[in-house]
């Protein structure tokens, strides 16, 4: 006979209670985004919590051409994929030699040197990157935006990627080579595509802080032509202005590409943190 | 053994992309940032010269930059610490068979994909002192305020304290979920038997069987609370005054102002403060580990 004592039933209320709480305070500053977004300034003010009275998509017409969203969005999308990829492929390569060649001296102190790049925020070496972009001739590219994010999140990725080779037996690439396959395509057709979880998380977790990063452009990029999206928020937004109705859908399309990805890919994205963690 | 090169070259070949990428845009950004700090590196003049310290004799004047590293170091404190009271305890309990605990997971951790630079215009909207304040308006209805929580020197900083909470529990909270899923629960049973309530099982197993988690967390919250910079560019602007100003947006106005060489001399400051504040973390969690085993 098993009794439930009083709070053995009550905990599970409250905590459940305590969640919706949360949630609430999570939620309002979300809906109250969205939706003054389709309010007058008077509207807004005078009722801020309310559901609209209308729903009218004209404001978002105006931000979308005001902002040159589609542009914005091209070169946002462009800079995160070439960095993502580019930190993917490097950093898998450079991760698979210094997995595989982790008992020699060499290997060593190269994943050290690799490695102190986690302990050194980047911030603090931004005019040395100014004046090496400079000379490069790179300044108010993209590619210079892209080559700085693969080289910041390179200690990161190359770190998960040489623990993940370790789980790949060393048989497989030695029976590739016996079949009489060279070194570069066992990689590729062997080791590379046992590497998807790995390729995931550093995907996934690459993505969300490249895709939101605004002080790389800030430095790097000066024309609007190849601004990004959060540069463009950042012109119009800036000054503080009670002109609540075309403020408010700039802001929601600041943010909406990464929340319609992440409606979508929530349980990857949650499940890449939590790999992302327990490697580092 | 003589063609040992050959066996090698495909490694190499393999590392280089990595090692040039890293080198140019990391460690060679690093050397430039430490040796211009040393110079009068500027807009305005085109010819760079070595002036020794006076750049860091102009920081030790500078009293804004005392301002700076305080507001970072208090943010990145606050941050850290409140952040992970709530998001321990959330994991905890969405750990547990709550109803409906995916969705709230996925709620709590939604904040966190938004930009922080968006977050920050959201909360000056919303913290507006004016009639247009929402929270101010709700804040009326209880009689109270207004409260001119973005123009007052005292408030102004908790105030992006608080909505970086607001964002990032999240995140420190899936953490803690990856953490507590690894956690056996023979312990608990083994608690359990010999008498042990919630309240003393969560201090005496689940805290201590979380040391990596809360260790991943203070750490990197530490390191990026220290480079804070959208959310103050977006909620205060640094204002009112110097009063929200942080490391790094005086390293950037230094920089918008064409006084390269002072900035990087920031640069420099920032490095020795969080190389410091790592390595402190660091030797505390060793000596909490220690006397753990």
């Amino acid at each position: 006979m098993k009794t439930t004592s009083f709070s053995e039933r009550f905990i599970p209320i409250v905590s459940f209670l305590l969640m919706c709480g949360l949630t609430l305070i999570i939620a309002v500053p979300v809906y109250y985004l969205v939706v003054t977004t389709f309010k007058t300034s008077y509207e807004a003010a005078v009722s801020p919590l309310s559901l609209p009275s209308s729903f009218s998509f004209n404001a978002y017409v105006d931000a979308f051409v005001k902002m040159e969203y589609p542009r914005a969005f091209m070169n946002t999308f462009l800079i995160t994929a070439f960095s993502v990829a580019g930190v993917i492929l490097s950093a898998s390569m450079g991760g698979y030699v210094l997995n595989r060649k982790s008992g020699s001296k060499w290997g060593k102190i190269i994943f050290i040197f690799i490695l102190a790049g986690i302990m050194f925020p980047y911030q603090m070496s931004v005019l040395g990157l100014y004046k090496v972009v400079q000379s490069l001739h790179l300044m108010n590219t993209l590619t210079a935006v892209i080559l700085i994010n693969i080289a910041v999140n390179i200690p990161f990725a190359t770190f998960m990627f040489r623990s993940f080779v370790s789980t790949i037996p060393g048989e497989l690439e030695e029976a590739a080579k016996i079949d009489g396959a060279g070194f570069y395509r066992v990689f590729w057709i062997i080791t590379f595509p046992l590497m998807k979880p790995i390729i995931a998380t550093v995907a996934i977790l690459n993505a969300l802080t490249i895709w939101n990063d605004f002080m790389g452009p800030l430095y790097f990029i000066q024309s609007r032509e190849k601004n990004v999206i959060l540069q463009e928020v950042y012109r119009n937004v800036g000054q503080f202005s009670t002109d609540w109705t075309s403020m408010f859908p700039m802001m929601v399309l600041g943010v909406l590409p990464l929340l319609a990805f992440y409606l979508i890919m929530q349980k990857y994205i949650i499940g890449g943190v939590m790999n992302g963690a327990l490697k580092g | 053994m003589r063609n040992k090169l050959n066996v090698y070259s495909p490694y190499v070949i393999m590392l280089l992309p990595l090692l040039v990428i890293y080198s140019v845009f990391y460690i060679v950004p690093l050397i430039y940032t430490a040796i211009y700090s040393f110079t009068d590196w500027s807009n305005y003049s085109s010819a760079i010269q070595f002036t020794g310290l006076s750049n860091y004799r102009k920081i030790l004047e500078d009293n804004t930059l005392f301002v700076g590293v305080k507001n970072s170091l208090v943010y990145a404190i606050s941050t850290v610490i409140l952040q992970n009271l709530i998001a321990l305890p959330v994991a905890v309990l969405l750990n547990s068979k709550l109803k409906f605990r995916n969705g709230f997971r996925a709620i709590f951790f939604s904040p966190a994909v938004l930009s922080t630079l968006v977050v920050g215009f959201l909360w000056s909207y919303m913290l507006s002192s004016s009639d247009y304040g929402m929270l101010n308006k709700l804040l009326a209805s209880f009689g109270i305020g207004p409260v001119n929580f973005l123009g007052d020197p005292d408030t102004a900083l908790t105030a992006i304290i608080l909505t970086q909470v607001w964002q990032w529990f999240g995140w420190a909270m899936v953490i803690y979920l990856a953490n507590l899923q690894s956690i056996s629960e023979d312990l608990y049973e083994a608690a359990s038997i010999d008498g042990a309530g919630r309240l003393q099982q969560f201090f005496s197993i689940t805290v201590p069987q979380l040391a990596p988690a809360i260790k991943i967390n203070l750490i990197t919250g530490m390191i990026s609370g220290l480079k804070v910079f959208d959310i103050v560019v977006s909620l205060t602007k640094g204002g009112p005054g110097y009063s929200t100003e942080t490391i790094l947006t005086l390293m950037f106005s230094k920089f918008s102002e064409g006084n390269y060489g002072y900035a990087a001399s920031f640069g420099i400051v920032f490095l020795m403060l969080s190389l410091a504040l790592a390595a402190l973390l660091l030797r505390t969690f060793k000596i909490w580990e220690d006397r753990l085993n």
